[in-house]
């Protein structure tokens, strides 16, 4: 019966969309034709048209009242938040796999470890002469190490990654340097103040997930995961 | 049209907080029943259309009035369902592969006919069981009323693969619907 040469008309024929120009025109029409005499696609034309009609018809689902509620309050949380943080969103997060959470526990114990030693060999020579950026000053330069070779690493893997996910990357390594550059602004103004240092900490170890995060996606993506498993050993070391 | 989103979109960003809940109450209810519909579950629904307001909240700044504002809700909705559901990885796929071939070897096939009036229960059942990709392209072409051109726009495919995810969907429902 050639049931098949009407098969790119069905839909539209079910739909009720008809022709567009002349020779779709005429094919409408010879699919009628065809159609009259056709058991098998009258009955194809009535199922899917009753498909159709069924689904146009489905009852909505209602959300909850506290649906809103719950929506408005994380709102309200949301925008209690620094700007960066905003900024970077839930998608942040989100791309964070436990493995790379993982190696950033283990880079920030090694940096903490970093920070005591040189704090003991330091002790002694500055028993008496507490210094509030003495703690930080390590510890910076420690996350100052990590993002730099992390960095190296990222701008190597960069091109595995779609242009899209590299633009938001790119876009979100912006927005955490300017966070970093504004504390390191506050820092300079005030030294001693401990909210403008752990603010600069913060912020720098938001940029080391980041990257970790780019490091990650890279691998995913067609990257070299054995590279990046031993800059992050090196790293930690 | 286009200018009354622009303009919600702009009183949101203001912070205007009645804004933003306009805009939930205009979307919420056809959003919602297309998430259950997608993900199968009124529960993680809930929690997935929370994600998509409060994505909204902070991508508004990025909306600039190139598709409707409904559009660019829907496209956000529909990209964190098909995130959810390959994440869950509890896909329909299976138990329709076969089906796949089924359905390509006798596309009309002999009596039994699928019921004149489907059952609503029959069809949401079976709406279930469709792979992710025509279940998405079927609950808004057929269920939400949107033409492929917009289809096209929301799931980021072109307008022939909507037509095709379309009429794969409508095929299997008529298999699963004779059984």
């Amino acid at each position: 019966m050639n049931c098949e040469l009407y098969d790119d008309l069905l839909d539209d024929y079910v739909d009720g969309v008809r022709a567009t120009d002349h020779r779709r025109d005429e094919r409408f029409a010879a699919f009628e034709h065809h159609l009259a005499g056709c058991t098998g696609c009258q009955a194809l034309v009535a199922d899917l048209t009753s498909i159709r009609l069924a689904a146009s018809t489905l009852d909505a689902h209602i959300p909850p009242p506290r649906l809103w509620a719950t929506i408005a309050s994380s709102i309200e949380e949301q925008q209690r938040q620094p700007w960066w943080k905003r900024q970077l969103g839930g998608a942040f997060s989100a791309w964070v796999p436990p493995a790379v959470a993982a190696s950033i526990a283990l880079l920030l114990v090694a940096a903490g470890w970093n920070v005591w030693q040189q704090g003991r060999v330091e002790t002694p020579q500055q028993v008496g002469t507490p210094q509030p950026e003495a703690e930080s000053v390590p510890a910076e330069q420690h996350y100052e190490q990590a993002i730099a070779g992390l960095q190296q690493l990222a701008d190597a893997q960069n091109g595995a990654l779609d242009p899209e996910t590299r633009a938001v990357l790119t876009k979100n390594l912006a927005v955490i340097d300017r966070a970093i550059n504004e504390s390191r602004a506050a820092l300079a103004q005030e030294p001693a103040s401990t909210l403008a240092q752990e603010s600069l900490l913060e912020a720098l170890e938001t940029k080391v997930a980041l990257l970790q995060d780019t490091v990650a996606l890279a691998s995913d993506t067609g990257g070299t995961p054995d590279e990046a498993t031993g800059a992050a050993k090196e790293l930690n070391q | 049209m286009r200018t009354a989103d622009l303009e919600l979109a702009a009183r949101c960003r203001a912070g205007d907080a009645g804004a933003f809940e306009e805009l939930y109450r205009q979307h919420a209810r056809r959003l919602f029943s297309l998430v259950v519909r997608m993900i199968g579950s009124v529960d993680d629904a809930e929690d997935l259309l929370q994600e998509v307001f409060l994505q909204a909240h902070r991508k508004l700044s990025g909306f600039r009035g190139d598709s409707a504002l409904g559009t660019w809700l829907y496209r956000l909705t529909m990209n964190h369902c098909l995130d959810h559901l390959r994440t869950r990885q509890v896909r329909m796929n299976r138990a329709t592969e076969s089906l796949d071939e089924e359905g390509a070897e006798e596309p009309i096939a002999p009596a039994p006919a699928v019921p004149a009036a489907v059952s609503r229960l029959d069809l949401e059942r079976a709406i279930k069981m469709l792979p992710d990709g025509a279940r998405a392209a079927f609950l808004l072409h057929d269920v939400e009323g949107f033409e492929h051109r917009e289809i096209a726009q929301i799931l980021g495919i072109s307008e022939g693969t909507s037509k095709s995810q379309v009429h794969k969907a409508r095929m299997k429902l008529r298999m699963i619907l004779r059984q």
